[in-house]
């Protein structure tokens, strides 16, 4: 990483001091010299380096094809003048570099009145960056403006996913199931150090420590996604800036570093801005004493007893982490968990964190928050009246409430209005067309802020997808269906297609064949097995997946009916829904469980080829897998026969 | 599982049958029983058979000699999954640093005899299941070698207390009987176990040689060095798994280096010496010596159970080498009613091929699918090694040769996973997944699939179904990503979107 970071640093050496320490930091070292000189013998270096190919440090996903080979190019809205005679310097390659914007192109448009882009993007996120990137690879010359949060927070390139989405929220995933095995491990045969810690894992956890981490990360991935924009030269232009519509074809802006309102003409707009979390103004409190999904990644003290106020894959998601870390966690549910998902597997996902620990309130909702004087910990302590659908009203106590109730488009600053572009007033989504095409003809949007699914892969998928109809000849339309997706929730969710209800709504329950397979966590200690040796229910219900065997972990006290119920409930499930007039083809597949995440990619590659149950049937299971549950399927939904069975080799299944 | 007498003398048995049996043998008996079916071997593959042919109305009969379930169940895949899972465990205890917890990891401490006794009960568990699944398919159970006295005929070796020896007849006769660990065969022999006896052990091995060079030589390598052992890994030739793609070879012995293996390459044993104080010395035929073990696991390939079958008896051909049976795509012998599958075959030694192929068998046989026969194409295989391996088809090198160098096409990625992303070493430091997909030309249709790195063991299924109904690079692409996962690469390997298109995106 070093060779890149000095290289960063001969980049930045033009950049606003704050953007070079955003992009750079974690490589403190290197980046000294990135004031508004530049030292000489530093541009020598970089000549050497910008010749060498790029290490291929695809740390996540998007960069590094384009990271590969990269010769260092164009930057962002720093000062004009000396970041062209630097970047031209650099390059060796030819073609000046333009350092700021806005008529200093270093190129030939100074001439102009005003810049002119065939594309500005606005938003620097997945899919932004996606559109603009393929655009730029497609030969156009492209702007992307990309801004600071506006609750102030660090956020640099890269979007909800990186800064405050999908990244961090993996990266606490992963602490958490690593939480969870220090408890397996004691089952297993482990002798761990005293317990210091509360909850699950009993091993002390640092909360502080995690954050860091998880910070740094992130700054390292703006980095390279940083790295990868530079890498389109001239083609693409990174302004950190907050843009809007003066008319639909002219975007004004400020310039970050000298606060003057500048201005460019653009050919097309894209307007790929994300969602930002819900703050609920109505209630007291909420405002100061919440923090939000975004928020949970900065936060430098401990959550400690923590209040997740919603029920969507980002509320549980973060319910699941912080419990397995070992926070006493309450979930307030207004109506259902996972609306829009499988109810029976987002019921089971709700089932199994329940049983891990994490406290589930039904139809209840927050009425006020207070703060109270902070704890003997010294956590802040906020009093929440919690209000039930039945009128009760109860105060619990929290160190921390955090909000995940929906994510609402950033529009309100983008001008829409004056341009004519139409957007849900009650949503603030922008109203596409079936090619991402706004009301307003030469202005287009992708990702979270479409009425579309709110996830990364989408996003860009459809950014690319876009650039490539705009300037590559295609006629491909972004195609939202059969979308796969994953919630990371201690126990993970993986679906692709169409949940059962929707399959039943779309097609009617006579056309729809549901099968399904429930793998039960086993019993081995000596007590359970014999209450199942002289149990008279069959003996095919008691198993489990490979994953817990031998491990046979407890429920929580709290989620256990009685002295018997003792162990987990079924720690897999997997449901294809098929049309049973189209040879069962699959049109919905569900699957709860261990690495749900991996498990479903090349799944929802099958069903995308039109895979029907027989080319399932027909799949050779990968001994010993979760993911081999799905050569087996054989109960339907319509038998009413028990689905709770064998699976995984631990069920008999072989043979 | 038919193993016993032969394993005995290598120190490892699989245990002794006691009242089990009696309990089990409980069907009614009569000399010269006929059958419709017959399977020898209750393993995953004859099991299989025999229950689908049962569920056909078939009348069916089963003999075992050891304990259901058959390597698999007892001393493969299961018990190495839940040692692979404890290995794993351990290794996210000394990772967990890296996403802030305090843990002293010299101060934990590992009871090997622990997870042992509780794999056994489970193991044990999922005996009493397949006893069960045969019951309820109304399947006559023996317990008893087997061994042909006719092509039809077949007598079975009951203990005295279980009713004898008997005489049963069949109309179709069905040899699954699996294999064994092929032994050492040098002097010293005596002190090696196998990978039978790996889970016979009771206590951890301080120090540890294992020998071999295949997936069962590096799974359980695996196991030793994450649970901290430390372990030797000597292989014949410069790496473990010769016969797969290079790429999974290369990552493969730069993750086990870094993990702390001690790898002996070119290292063809000569013989083992067991030392005044109880330590084995392995010494090799290029002259070095390797001392101070306390476990010695030779694990260099597998043999057919063929050896009591009394094959000639029935005139069943066996191949030169080895003695597997030979068996045609429908699991055909040379002679006419007389079946042949699984490992006793050494075709494909996995357990759902033997699984797969034994139903495939009863649905030609008593299904009425005249035609029914398993396919050994596109197998998608993973490895339990540290990192795991997923593979479907052939090598790269393979695809050349077969298709011409010009006709293929790679696509490759190499990253550290996401989970080590925090992790505040050097990127070099990190471990690395690896990917490829090899492709046929002009259309692009994927060959062959090979990913190493962690999360490769439950990515591979679905990617099988979809190479298996013959999926292209665009329709990989088109393939929306999972965020974020390892497994998305495989939808967004660069160049993206380039490929020739036969369908939408």
């Amino acid at each position: 990483m070093a060779p890149i970071a000095i290289l960063a640093a001969i980049l930045f050496c033009n950049v606003a001091a704050s953007n070079v320490e955003e992009m750079a930091a974690g490589h403190e070292a290197h980046v000294t010299n990135n004031k508004s000189t530049c030292p000489h013998s530093f541009v020598e270096d970089t000549q050497t380096l910008a010749k060498a190919k790029h290490p291929t440090s695809k740390e996540s996903d998007v960069v590094s094809d384009e990271v590969q080979g990269a010769v260092i190019g164009g930057i962002i809205g720093g000062k004009n003048g000396s970041a062209g005679a630097v970047g031209g310097a650099m390059h060796g390659t030819g073609g000046a570099m333009y350092g700021g914007l806005m008529g200093s192109s270093g190129t030939a448009t100074s001439a102009a009145p005003l810049s002119r882009y065939d594309l500005v993007v606005i938003g620097g996120g997945s899919g932004g960056m996606a559109a603009a990137k393929e655009a730029a690879k497609l030969g156009k010359r492209v702007a992307l403006f990309d801004y600071p949060s506006p609750q102030g927070t660090t956020w640099g390139i890269g979007g909800t996913c990186l800064n405050v989405g999908c990244i961090p929220r993996k990266l606490m995933h992963y602490a958490a199931l690593i939480g969870a095995s220090f408890y397996d491990a004691r089952l297993l045969g482990w002798q761990l150090p005293d317990v210091r810690g509360q909850g699950h894992s009993g091993i002390a956890h640092d909360w502080g420590q995690l954050v860091k981490f998880v910070r740094n990360k992130v700054r390292q991935l703006r980095f390279s996604y940083g790295n990868a924009l530079r890498s389109y030269g001239n083609s693409l232009t990174y302004v950190n800036a907050l843009a809007r519509f003066e008319s639909a074809g002219v975007i004004e802006y400020e310039n970050p570093s000298s606060g003057e309102t500048q201005k460019l003409t653009a050919d097309k707009v894209l307007i790929a801005v994300g969602g930002r979390p819900n703050i609920p103004e109505d209630i007291p409190g909420a405002v100061e004493h919440d923090i939000t999904s975004d928020d949970i990644f900065t936060l430098d003290r401990p959550p400690g007893r923590t209040l997740v106020v919603g029920a969507g894959y980002i509320a549980l998601e973060t319910a699941g982490f912080l419990n397995e870390i070992n926070f006493d966690v309450s979930v307030a549910v207004r109506s259902v968990v996972l609306r829009g998902f499988d109810r029976q597997c987002a019921e089971k996902i709700a089932q199994l964190m329940a049983e891990v620990g994490v406290r589930f309130m039904y139809s209840v909702t927050v009425g006020s928050i207070t703060k109270k004087q902070p704890d003997e910990s010294g956590l802040p302590s906020l009093e929440v009246e919690l209000r039930s659908r039945d009128g009760n009203i109860v105060t619990e106590v929290y160190n921390t409430v955090l909000f995940a109730t929906g994510r609402t488009p950033e529009t309100a600053s983008l001008g829409l209005d004056a341009v004519g572009v139409k957007y849900d007033a009650q949503t603030s989504k922008i109203a596409v067309n079936d090619v991402e095409q706004t009301s307003v003809p030469n202005v287009y949007a992708v990702g979270d802020c479409i009425p579309q699914l709110e996830l990364t892969p989408v996003a860009v998928r459809a950014g690319e997808v876009l650039a490539r109809r705009l300037y590559g000849g295609s006629t491909e339309k972004m195609d939202y269906e059969m979308v796969p997706t994953t919630v990371f929730t201690p126990f993970e969710y993986g679906s692709v297609g169409l949940s059962e209800e929707q399959a039943v709504k779309k097609y009617g329950k006579d056309a729809i064949e549901t099968f399904l397979l429930e793998v039960e966590t086993a019993h081995t200690d000596p007590p359970a097995l014999s209450r199942l040796a002289h149990s008279s229910a069959p003996l095919l219900t008691h198993f489990e997946d490979l994953e817990l065997s031998g491990v046979h972990r407890p429920k929580v006290a709290t989620a256990r009916s009685d002295g018997f119920d003792i162990f987990l409930s079924a720690s897999n499930l997997s449901k294809l829904v098929c049309l049973r007039n189209e040879n069962n083809r699959v049109v919905g597949f569900h699957y709860v469980g261990r690495n749900a995440g991996e498990v479903t990619q090349g799944f929802a590659l099958a069903l995308r080829l039109g895979a029907t149950k027989s080319d399932f049937d027909r799949m050779l299971g990968i001994q010993p897998t979760d993911a081999e549950s799905f050569s087996g399927l054989t109960v339907t939904r319509r038998s009413g026969e028990s689905f709770v069975a064998a699976g995984g080799c631990g069920g008999g299944r072989c043979g | 599982m038919y193993v016993t007498h032969r394993l005995a003398r290598f120190g490892t048995h699989l245990g002794p049958l006691q009242n089990h049996t009696r309990s089990l043998s409980s069907s009614p008996l009569r000399m010269s029983e006929h059958f419709d079916f017959f399977v020898i071997g209750g393993g995953s593959g004859g099991i299989a058979a025999a229950r689908r042919a049962a569920g056909y109305g078939a009348k069916v009969g089963v003999a075992e000699y050891s304990r259901w379930g058959g390597t698999c169940v007892n001393v493969g895949c299961v018990p190495k999954k839940v040692m692979f899972n404890t290995a794993m465990i351990s290794e996210m205890m000394h990772e967990a640093h890296h996403f802030g917890y305090d843990i002293d990891t010299s101060r934990v401490k590992f009871d090997w005899k622990t997870i042992k006794h509780k794999r056994d009960a489970y193991v044990k568990k999922l005996n009493t299941i397949y006893d069960t699944n045969l019951e309820k398919s109304a399947i006559t159970k023996y317990i008893g070698k087997a061994s042909f006295t006719g092509p039809k005929s077949l007598r079975i070796e009951r203990a005295t207390d279980a009713g004898g020896p008997l005489e049963v007849t069949a109309s179709h006769v069905l040899v699954a009987t699996g294999g064994y660990p092929q032994p050492f065969g040098l002097p010293g022999e005596e002190y090696t176990i196998s990978s039978d006896g790996f889970f016979e052990l009771e206590d951890q091995p301080k120090k540890v040689a294992v020998i071999g060079a295949g997936y069962i030589a590096v799974e359980l390598a695996g196991i030793f060095n994450a649970l901290g052992s430390e372990t030797h890994l000597f292989t014949r030739g410069d790496t473990a798994l010769r016969r797969f793609d290079d790429m999974l070879k290369t990552v493969l012995t730069a993750e086990m280096k870094r993990a702390g293996m001690h790898l002996h390459p070119g290292s063809t044993p000569a013989g083992l010496k067991k030392e005044a104080d109880g330590s084995l010395t392995l010494s090799l035929q290029n002259g070095q010596s390797h001392g101070g073990f306390d476990t010695v696991l030779v694990a260099t390939g597998r043999m057919p159970c063929v050896d009591s079958l009394n094959l000639p008896a029935a005139g069943v051909k066996q191949a030169p080498k080895k003695g597997y049976i030979e068996a045609d795509e429908y699991q055909n012998t040379n002679v006419e009613g007389i079946y042949a599958l699984g490992d006793v075959c050494g075709k494909v030694e996995l357990t759902p091929m033997a699984i797969a192929a034994g139903r495939r068998l009863a649905d030609r046989l008593f299904g009425g699918m005249n035609d029914a026969k398993v396919s050994y194409d596109l197998v998608p295989t993973v490895i339990f090694s540290h990192p795991t391996i997923g593979t479907i088809g052939p090598t790269e090198e393979e695809c050349k040769k077969k298709y011409g160098e010009d006709n293929i096409k790679v696509y490759k990625a190499t990253f550290p996973n996401l989970y080590y992303g925090p992790w505040t070493v050097a990127p070099e430091e990190k471990p690395k997944t690896a990917m490829k997909l090899v492709c046929l030309l002009p259309e692009e249709k994927i060959i062959a699939l090979h990913v190493i790195g962690m999360g490769a063991d439950e990515m591979l299924q679905g990617f099988g179904i979809a190479l298996k109904m013959g999926a292209t690079k665009a329709d990989f692409d088109s393939c929306v990503a999972i965020h974020p996962t390892a497994s998305e690469e495989f939808v967004t390997m660069a160049p993206w979107g380039m490929a020739p298109q036969r369908r939408g995106a």
